[in-house]
């Protein structure tokens, strides 16, 4: 069984995986190929597309397993690269649970116990709100690009559309889950389509799609992400932007502990 | 009879040679017989400790559960199952398990919680009687729980204090309740000390939504003499769409260990007897180079060789015996003393020592068997009949006149 999770970051997960992308950008490698050199622009760009100053939103989440189906609402701010809320607006059992993430650090607020918990790193690989991410994709998601390195390893029309693939491998020493991560995005505009996760034997572990892309906050963007599992069949999660803001003034005092338990 | 007779006569002539072959001998086998004692009293307390304690004899779980447990794998018609085991002559006790994460102030840690019948529980395991601080479950205390002591270390936990817990529940929802540390245990095993986390299987099932079906039974034989495979068996036939194993299969690096002990029972014999068996033999070669011209003069007189070798024989035997009796003699009491007062390793080793994931009792018993007394007793009979084979087939080869004339 999944343990509990910290609630902010189902939607970060999935930017995360972006960011994770993006982040290489800055990583310094001795003189990179003019392909590597494209790889990273790009991925600096889908940073930039998904990672404004700061970010506010809606989002419904809808997670299917073998044994429940459920329908989250939750509200969602991030600014800059690192601290990011996240809100659980309904079911009203769940309503005020709150996930904050500053740095590599999660919290979580429940509101029934009127607790604030701080996640260890066992915690790491368990479900985030009963869904397919983990709190470590929440985490990891500016680390993410620390830890990978980022190469073409498709250009060219696949399903009646022009695409860029690209494959992440984990840097030698990086202490990483994925094994290889293949990300494909539109050659025009750069918007993310989908994303393919390996383990460390290289078996394929899950898979993100990216659809709906509508202008939201002014940005053109994918509103809807659906991650499937591989070895669950049947069972995924899919995100639903409803509506994204972005380049708004919050307040660092947002991403705070004693925000965190504002009801 | 005759030679009976002679090795009565010579078991007493030379006194200081024979006492002290037959004190050495005496002394080995008193330490043996302890020592066998004290390594069965162990085995006994890590059984205990194993099985008794938290382990059971037997677990039921559903289908697949062991190698990947998950709180929707479970035996759904667990009353059914119950009432069949009653019938069958086991003790049986429900429980639930799933995993979570227990927070106090700013410590939190990964926990199993384990939802316990307080009815069955107790007949099966001795989990109850285990309890180091405060009380153990009650049914009209639901927000009382009982935690390891490890886990309890970790989150600065001390009876009465507060701790959250939070999971998923079994409708994919954030489980979280506060609860009240109402006991602490002692070491049980590396798991329950360092993550158990235990409540009232209806508090269980109240926090994690789970309102029918359990992920274990635990199982006792009402006979402890039935062979345990045997039983294993009629389980297994007895629950075909669940996994049955016994406590051997759950923690088989126990059983090898325990398998292990009669091995290194008889290493420590054979080493300990073989410096006996070497006193011996030089005692008997002494004896027999001391009497050479006696010898001869029986053997003139019409002795046989193997009537001879034979009284050499007996005459080491008979030192045996008497060694024997004096072993049992001081060996059994300071055995049975050891088996009430045990030797107390607290202050050398930690209260939570742990040998193959099971609690190590610091408290050391002598359990006395028929194996802790007779093992040391055969083995001794066997090394001094090794050790007089030499002088015994010396003295039944002398030839009558050189031995006469032996100087």
């Amino acid at each position: 069984m999944n343990r509990a999770s910290s609630p902010a970051c189902i939607f970060l997960a999935l930017l995360g995986v972006c960011f994770a992308l993006l982040g290489l950008a800055g990583t310094a490698v001795s003189a990179p190929s003019p392909d590597e050199q494209e790889a990273r622009a790009i991925l600096f760009e889908i940073d930039d597309l998904w990672r404004a100053t700061s970010s506010q939103g809606t989002v419904r989440m809808q997670v299917t397993t073998a044994n429940y189906t459920r329908t989250l609402r939750m509200e969602i701010w991030s600014k800059g690269k690192d601290k990011s809320l996240v809100r659980i607006v309904s079911p009203l059992k769940e309503k005020d649970t709150a996930s904050l993430k500053t740095g590599n650090t999660m919290y979580t607020y429940l509101p029934k116990t009127d607790r604030t918990i701080r996640l260890t790193s066992s915690m790491m690989m368990s479900s985030w709100m009963g869904s397919h991410f983990t709190n470590d994709d929440l985490v990891k998601e500016s680390r993410l690009a620390d830890d990978y390195d980022p190469r073409i390893t498709f250009r060219g029309k696949r399903e009646g559309r022009e695409i860029i693939e690209f494959t992440l491998l984990p840097h030698q020493d990086a202490a990483v889950v994925w094994g290889r991560i293949v990300m494909t995005v539109t050659a025009q505009g750069h918007l993310p389509l989908l994303a393919t996760y390996y383990d460390e034997d290289g078996v394929l572990a899950r898979t993100i799609y990216f659809s709906e892309v509508k202008k939201m906050g002014g940005r053109l963007l994918p509103a809807v992400l659906k991650v499937v599992p591989t070895d669950k069949p049947g069972e995924y999660t899919e995100l639903v932007y409803e509506t994204m803001r972005f380049d708004l003034d919050l307040p660092e005092s947002l991403f705070s502990l004693l925000e965190l338990r504002r009801r | 009879m005759q030679i009976v007779f002679f090795a009565l006569r010579n078991f007493n002539r030379a006194r200081t040679r024979t006492w002290i072959t037959v004190g050495a001998m005496a002394f080995a086998c008193a330490i043996m017989i302890f020592y066998a004692s004290l390594l069965e009293g162990w085995l006994a307390g890590m059984e205990k400790n194993a099985v008794g304690m938290d382990l059971g004899e037997f677990q039921i779980h559903g289908r697949g559960y062991r190698a990947d447990p998950d709180l929707y794998k479970i035996i759904t018609e667990e009353g059914g199952v119950l009432a069949q085991l009653d019938r069958q002559g086991f003790v049986a006790a429900p429980r639930l398990h799933a995993s979570g994460l227990a927070a106090a102030g700013n410590a939190s840690s990964g926990i199993e919680l384990r939802g316990v019948d307080l009815v069955r529980e107790g007949l099966v395991t001795a989990l109850n009687q285990h309890v180091w601080q405060g009380q153990w479950l009650a049914e009209n205390d639901q927000a009382g729980v009982v935690v390891g002591r490890k886990l309890a270390r970790i989150l600065g936990l001390a009876v009465g204090d507060e701790v959250v817990v939070v999971a998923q529940a079994a409708d994919g929802s954030t489980a979280n309740e506060l609860f009240r540390v109402r006991g602490i245990l002692k070491s049980v095993s590396e798991g329950v000390d360092r993550s158990g986390f235990l409540m009232t299987a209806a508090t269980f099932r109240r926090l994690m939504i789970v309102p029918q079906g359990v992920q274990q039974i635990v199982v006792k034989r009402q006979v402890p003499s039935e062979n345990l495979d045997q039983a294993t068996s009629r389980l297994s036939r007895l629950l075909p769409n669940y996994e049955v194993r016994n406590w051997r299969q759950l923690q088989p690096v126990l059983a090898r260990l325990f398998e292990m002990s009669d091995i290194s029972l008889v290493i420590m014999l054979l080493i300990t007897y073989a410096a006996v068996g070497i006193l011996t033999l030089n005692a008997l070669l002494m004896s027999v180079f001391e009497r050479i011209p006696e010898f001869g003069v029986m053997k003139a007189l019409g002795f046989s060789p193997w009537g001879l070798f034979a009284m050499i024989v007996v005459e080491s035997m008979l030192q045996v015996t008497v060694a024997v009796v004096l072993a049992v003699a001081v060996g059994l009491p300071l055995s049975f003393y050891f088996s009430h007062h045990p030797i107390d390793f607290s202050g050398f080793v930690q209260s939570s020592s742990t040998i193959a994931g099971i609690a190590f009792d610091p408290k050391w018993y002598c359990v006395v068997t028929v194996n802790s007394v007779v093992l040391p007793i055969l083995f001794l009979y066997l090394v001094a009949g090794l050790a007089i084979l030499y002088p015994a087939l010396k003295a039944a080869m002398l030839k009558p006149l050189a031995a006469i004339y032996h100087r």
